[in-house]
């Protein structure tokens, strides 16, 4: 159905946009380095695709008239969500464009700033871009053809925006939250279960994440309570050989 | 589409910030690894994280590199800390450069103040949803306040921050644990100083946005360089003529401007503690020797104050002419009020004051008094202008100065209260904070003066008529 192929390409953008954030802090600091800006080259191609993709697919729906106001209601949630993500990319971006071009790597004496970072980003690229392991092919000039490319893009993403807000007429503030506040901590448990290449699946209802999490906790008690069973018997086993042998 | 504030003045544009960029050479100077300030390594549980400096460091590369006396070099110090340039790692809260071995560390760039970019509010709300999961949901006090209205108004967006939140949490736990112990760090540094937690200085604090483009251009006609610049000769003319009396208005009043002298007992904006404004409410019994004195210093300045003024009619009430002030008043009234009430105003103010025989007649000059009846046929809102000035005119000339000679005055002067300033320690601050509650309505005071005006205005009109028939007899 449409709207879990929406739900899902949003969550993936999501993902994209939160990578993109970290990438774009580490400039210029210590962990910068070509690979970094390749990095940054790479997730924002494809943050590019993705909100390109979403978008067609988001007006699309929203252009159909023959849709109940539920579904109505649900596509501008959805489209509130794009917008928002949307919008911290765009401001991404053009902090990365000015942080690039005050600093340089191509130059004799390279002033980073010593901020205690010292890792590389390699392990969020390849979690933006869905991948195992990052390659890294680009040639020695990537910094200054990076800044041209990305101020091409930055105009582009200007002009997305500003067509999106013209042709689509949704009004931000009459969307409805399905989150309370907190939501963020009931499903804690599950980040720590994530891995790095696994898309997340899409939270639809918060009482469905609920019960998830909920279920995920009854069997682990069960588990635990079919293994103390277990030992108890093998120890009352034990016991009644050793009284009888 | 993100909304705008919904009291939008069209101030969109953030002041000149333009010390930032000198400062960012600063710091990439400070970063040098021959001429720059020497770093070494944070030892924490098992991990040693790098990049760290201390506070005594960085004021003795401040004082060589810049040639400044070490007083300026701390202030510069403090500045590079106050606007987020580096982070104290064992007070975050407190702002300032410690010339002693405590740490600090450099900001990232992306997180270093700019004119260009405001921290925005639904980043600080992505946050503190960030905080809440690292800290199952022990957030500080002020945190949980801010969460809560934030939640309120970025409600349509809060699916997207809790969605961002999650996503950024899992993408900082694929990075190195030191790196995301940094980053940690970096980001509630950022925080502090752009919206700072109560009790914090920074500098990034600057007030209201501005309504023009400070970094556009001005388009200055012909017009103006032809008037304009003409302007500063004459000026400077009529300036040295005032210049004198400027001077002397400025030494009478320094003690009383809260700009330049703290006011006392202590600014309850600075320490939440409203004991200054409960000191000078208009209906206080004593009012305090700053006051008081205050009200020598022309007869406007008793008149104003409202308890000045409640103490020059009981002093008028012993000499039996209340009828001037009250008149006054009454004319005041009058020049401030309805504009439908102004008919039936002048109708009483004439039975009540002018018309001969009168229960308070007042004693103006036979001109002004003819002008003012003529007037008063058809009244309009300044028609008891000339009367009034000069009933102002004779009070301030005569009574004024015996008010400041008579016992009622000098009692008041020896009752007055000169309250002790206060001095309260960090803890009794936030004890304060935390005891905060809302003040008086503006339309209870309101009430009160009414009522106030009408118990002393027949009180004053039964007097006036018992005493003059008892004179007329």
């Amino acid at each position: 159905m449409g709207k879990e192929e929406c739900k899902t390409m949003l969550d993936a953008l999501n993902k994209v946009t939160a990578c993109y954030r970290h990438l774009v802090s580490a400039l210029g600091s210590t962990s910068d380095s070509q690979n970094l800006r390749e990095e940054l080259k790479k997730t924002r191609k494809k943050a590019q695709e993705l909100a390109v993709a979403n978008r067609t697919k988001l007006t699309a729906l929203l252009k159909d008239k023959t849709i109940s106001n539920d579904d109505r209601a649900e596509y501008e949630r959805l489209w509130v969500l794009f917008t928002s993500s949307m919008e911290i990319l765009e401001v991404d971006m053009k902090r990365s464009l000015e942080i690039g071009q005050d600093f340089p790597l191509k130059v004799p004496t390279r002033h980073f700033i010593q901020t205690g970072m010292t890792g590389s980003t390699t392990t969020v690229a390849s979690r933006a871009m869905s991948v195992q392991n990052m390659k890294y092919e680009a040639d020695a000039n990537i910094d200054l053809t990076d800044l041209r490319d990305l101020e091409a893009e930055i105009a582009q993403v200007d002009q997305m925006m500003e067509d999106m807000e013209m042709k689509v007429q949704v009004a931000p503030w009459a969307v409805e939250a399905k989150q309370e506040a907190g939501a963020e901590l009931r499903s804690t448990a599950s980040i720590g279960n994530s891995s790095v290449g696994v898309i997340s699946l899409c939270e639809e209802e918060t009482k469905e994440r609920g019960s998830w999490t909920d279920g995920e906790a009854g069997l682990m008690r069960v588990f635990a309570g079919i293994i103390f069973t277990v030992v108890l018997l093998i120890a009352g086993i034990l016991g009644y050989l050793i009284i009888n042998l | 589409m993100t909304i705008k504030l919904i009291r939008d003045h069209g101030q969109h544009y953030r002041p000149r910030m333009a010390c930032l960029k000198k400062v960012e050479a600063l710091v990439i100077e400070m970063q040098d690894p021959k001429s720059g300030v020497k770093s070494f390594e944070q030892k924490r549980n098992a991990t040693s994280i790098p990049h760290v400096i201390a506070g005594q460091d960085i004021t003795a590369w401040i004082t060589s590199h810049m040639t400044v006396d070490a007083q300026e070099a701390q202030a510069l110090g403090t500045m590079l800390v106050a606007y987020g340039f580096i982070y104290p790692l064992q007070d975050p809260k407190t702002l300032i450069l410690r010339p002693d071995g405590s740490l600090y560390r450099c900001q990232t760039p992306y997180f270093w103040p700019a004119q260009k970019w405001k921290a925005q509010d639904t980043d600080y709300a992505i946050y503190l949803a960030k905080r809440n999961i690292r800290k199952k949901g022990i957030l500080d006090q002020y945190e949980q306040e801010r969460y809560r209205k934030l939640h309120k108004w970025l409600n349509h967006k809060w699916d997207f921050i809790v969605n961002q939140a999650k996503e950024q949490t899992r993408a900082g736990k694929a990075r190195m644990k030191s790196d995301r112990v940094v980053f940690s760090y970096q980001e509630r540094a950022y925080w502090i100083v752009h919206r700072p937690p109560p009790q914090t200085h920074s500098a990034m604090d600057y007030g209201v946005d501005r309504l023009i483009d400070p970094n556009a251009e001005e388009v200055k006609g012909e017009a103006y360089t032809l008037i304009w610049c003409r302007v500063p000769s004459v000026l400077l003319i009529v300036l040295l003529s005032c210049s004198s009396s400027l001077v002397k208005h400025t030494m009478t009043y320094q003690s009383h401007d809260p700009f330049l002298t703290p006011c006392l007992p202590s600014n309850p904006w600075q320490t939440d503690d409203d004991t200054y404004w409960a000191l000078n409410m208009p209906d206080v019994d004593l009012p305090t020797k700053m006051t008081v004195e205050r009200w020598s210093y022309g007869f406007y300045e008793l008149l104003r104050d409202p308890r000045g003024r409640a103490d020059f009619r009981l002093f008028l009430k012993k000499e039996f002419s209340g009828e001037n002030l009250a008149f006054w008043e009454a004319a005041e009234e009058l020049k401030w009020g309805a504009a439908s009430a102004i008919s039936e105003k002048a109708e009483t103010i004439f039975k009540t004051f002018l018309a001969p025989g009168a229960p308070c007649w007042i004693n103006i000059d036979g001109r002004t008094m003819g002008l003012t009846v003529k007037g008063l046929q058809h009244p309009h809102r300044h028609v008891l202008d000339a009367a009034q000035n000069h009933i102002f005119m004779l009070m301030k000339k005569d009574t004024f100065y015996r008010y400041l000679k008579s016992p009622v005055y000098k009692d008041i002067q020896k009752k007055a209260i000169s309250p002790a300033p206060h001095n309260f320690t960090d803890a009794q601050l936030e004890q304060n904070a935390r005891n905060r509650k809302p003040g008086l309505y503006p339309s209870v005071t309101w009430q009160r003066q009414q009522k106030e005006k009408v118990r002393t205005t027949t009180l004053i009109d039964i007097k006036k008529l018992m005493a003059n028939k008892l004179d007329r007899q």
